[in-house]
């Protein structure tokens, strides 16, 4: 890729990742929902699940256990948005008018792609400030920037997974698919108990479960006690979702109009 | 039989028949109950013995199972009132308003259908939690009670639906609901007993009537037969067939003479 391409792919996608940062103004039905969930998920969990604080679960919190659950499902719902909001724009004939104008192709993704890390630094900063009412301290600088980063990852990863489905499916109605797949691997990770008091076939998965290294860094990060070894899992955990998923909304933007 | 009994039936078939062809109509009220249940039972089955205030079990899933019923019936109701809102948008209730059909078949068909499906769904979830371990220390009378429990919290949870959908008559709107119906299962003791919460939210699940129903009903599978707990347990959904099933005959009617 020329230097002249590469620069108007990024003017491009800055302009299509503005443009869907927008829409949270003038579509708020599509937006308020991934911010409220995971507000949800912080207040309900934590409250519901309570008596879990007497466990060893690392903290004598489950609010602050919950915490990164809250802000990664936050990051999850960004990406999300960023599928559902393709597939609309699919659908109402802009992508088809985007294609026939001389904007990259690239862009397409890159704009959504751009706007769900975005996204996920507003929800992440929502969730922390609820957190710090509901009483838990928050965590130092180098904790907080991890925080955002893995919730910000995790949107990509999940965006580019819900680009794919849009850029196949080409209907927001594929939208429960977008939303099962994220809520199926959020849930079967460490989202509500530690792998020490995990049993039978969730332990299983949940070793194998990226998001699990994700959580574990998150949490060790609001804890501050991240450390390279809990670090580098989750770092090979990102690369691999975003490389698996990367691939799978580029392969579904190459079929996109030779069919 | 009456001909307001045989369109009753022939509506609520085709109600019950609307929902098995559409595979996103049955499938989330299926999946994530089940689904929520074995993540529950693998994250706290084996420690929950160990948390203070929580009663004693006999396995995590028997715990789960009604929270994973009463859910799969909750997330039923919003589907079927979604499908009553479609058959508004699509002007099937019209064709249905102009003809000479009794008008109470046109209500009291989708709660028909929605008992029915909600029994089939029970036991469903009965089984595959017998099948994963679980005991009902209440027996086939208290498995019969849970089973007639949640078939007749259809009632309301359908009259809730079909009252979305008079009032909304959009299928949207009535699906846009479904978190509210998250959070109200989430606000209760629902997946977790009440005795394990503190402050506020143990405050709002104790006077959250979802809290009283469930309890009522898993008393049946966790300690025993328990006639006085299923009692609430019914007048907690008799109360709220009243004010659900009242607000959409109501609703009916005004649409109905709307439609006049």
């Amino acid at each position: 890729m020329s230097s002249s391409t590469l620069q108007r792919t990024a003017s491009v996608s800055g302009m299509l990742a503005w443009r869907s940062l927008i829409l949270v103004r003038r579509m708020p039905s599509v937006f308020i929902p991934s911010l409220v969930m995971p507000l949800f998920i912080l207040v309900a969990t934590s409250g519901a699940f309570h008596g879990i604080s007497a466990l060893p679960i690392g903290t004598g919190s489950y609010l602050a256990f919950t915490l990164p659950f809250a802000t990664v499902m936050g990051g999850g719902f960004a990406g999300i948005n960023a599928g559902m909001t393709l597939a609309r724009d699919i659908e109402g004939g802009f992508v088809d008018r985007l294609i026939s104008s001389p904007a990259p192709r690239l862009s397409l993704v890159a704009g959504p792609f751009t706007a769900a890390a975005m996204r996920s630094i507003f929800t992440t900063t929502v969730v922390l400030i609820a957190g710090t009412l509901g009483g838990i301290v928050p965590p130092g600088l180098t904790g907080t920037v991890a925080i955002y980063l893995l919730a910000a990852f995790f949107a990509m990863s999940t965006a580019c997974w819900s680009m794919g489905v849009a850029l196949r499916a080409r209907t927001v109605q594929a939208a429960p698919l977008m939303q099962l797949v994220v809520f199926v691997l959020v849930f079967t990770s460490v989202a509500y108990a530690p792998r020490s008091l995990q049993t039978g076939w969730l332990r299983h998965v949940a070793d194998w479960n990226p998001v699990t290294r994700i959580l574990e860094a998150s949490r060790a990060a609001e804890f501050e006690t991240l450390s390279w070894g809990l670090l580098w899992p989750a770092i090979i955990s990102i690369a691999i979702l975003l490389g698996v998923l990367g691939v799978f909304a580029l392969h579904g933007l190459a079929k996109l109009g030779k069919d | 039989m009456s001909p307001a009994v045989v369109q009753t039936l022939s509506l609520a078939r085709r109600s019950v028949k609307g929902t098995f062809r559409f595979p996103q109509a049955w499938f989330p009220s299926l999946f994530f109950p089940l689904v929520l249940m074995a993540i529950f039972t693998a994250s706290f089955g084996a420690s929950a013995a160990h948390i203070p205030g929580f009663p004693k079990i006999d396995g995590f899933l028997s715990f789960a199972m009604t929270g994973a019923i009463v859910q799969g019936v909750l997330i039923s109701g919003v589907g079927a009132g979604g499908f009553f809102a479609a058959d508004i948008e699509g002007g099937f209730f019209d064709r249905l308003a102009s003809s000479p059909a009794s008008r109470s078949a046109i209500l009291v068909s989708r709660l028909v259908a929605g008992m029915f499906l909600a029994t089939c769904q029970a036991i469903f979830f009965m089984a595959i939690a017998l099948i994963f371990g679980a005991t009902i220390q209440g027996g086939v009378v208290g498995a019969l009670i849970v089973i007639v429990l949640a078939g007749l919290l259809a009632i309301p949870i359908g009259g809730l639906g079909v009252l979305l959908a008079l009032r909304t008559g959009s299928a949207e709107a009535v699906q846009g609901m479904f978190p509210l119906f998250f959070a109200l299962m989430f606000f209760s003791s629902t997946f977790f007993p009440r005795e394990t919460m503190t402050g506020w939210f143990q405050t709002v699940a104790n006077l959250n009537p979802i809290s009283h129903l469930v309890e009522g009903m898993r008393q049946q599978i966790i300690v025993g037969v328990d006639w006085r707990a299923a009692g609430v347990s019914l007048a907690i959904i008799i109360g709220l067939a009243v004010l659900t099933v009242g607000g959409s005959a109501l609703n009916l009617r005004r649409r109905l003479e709307g439609n006049q």
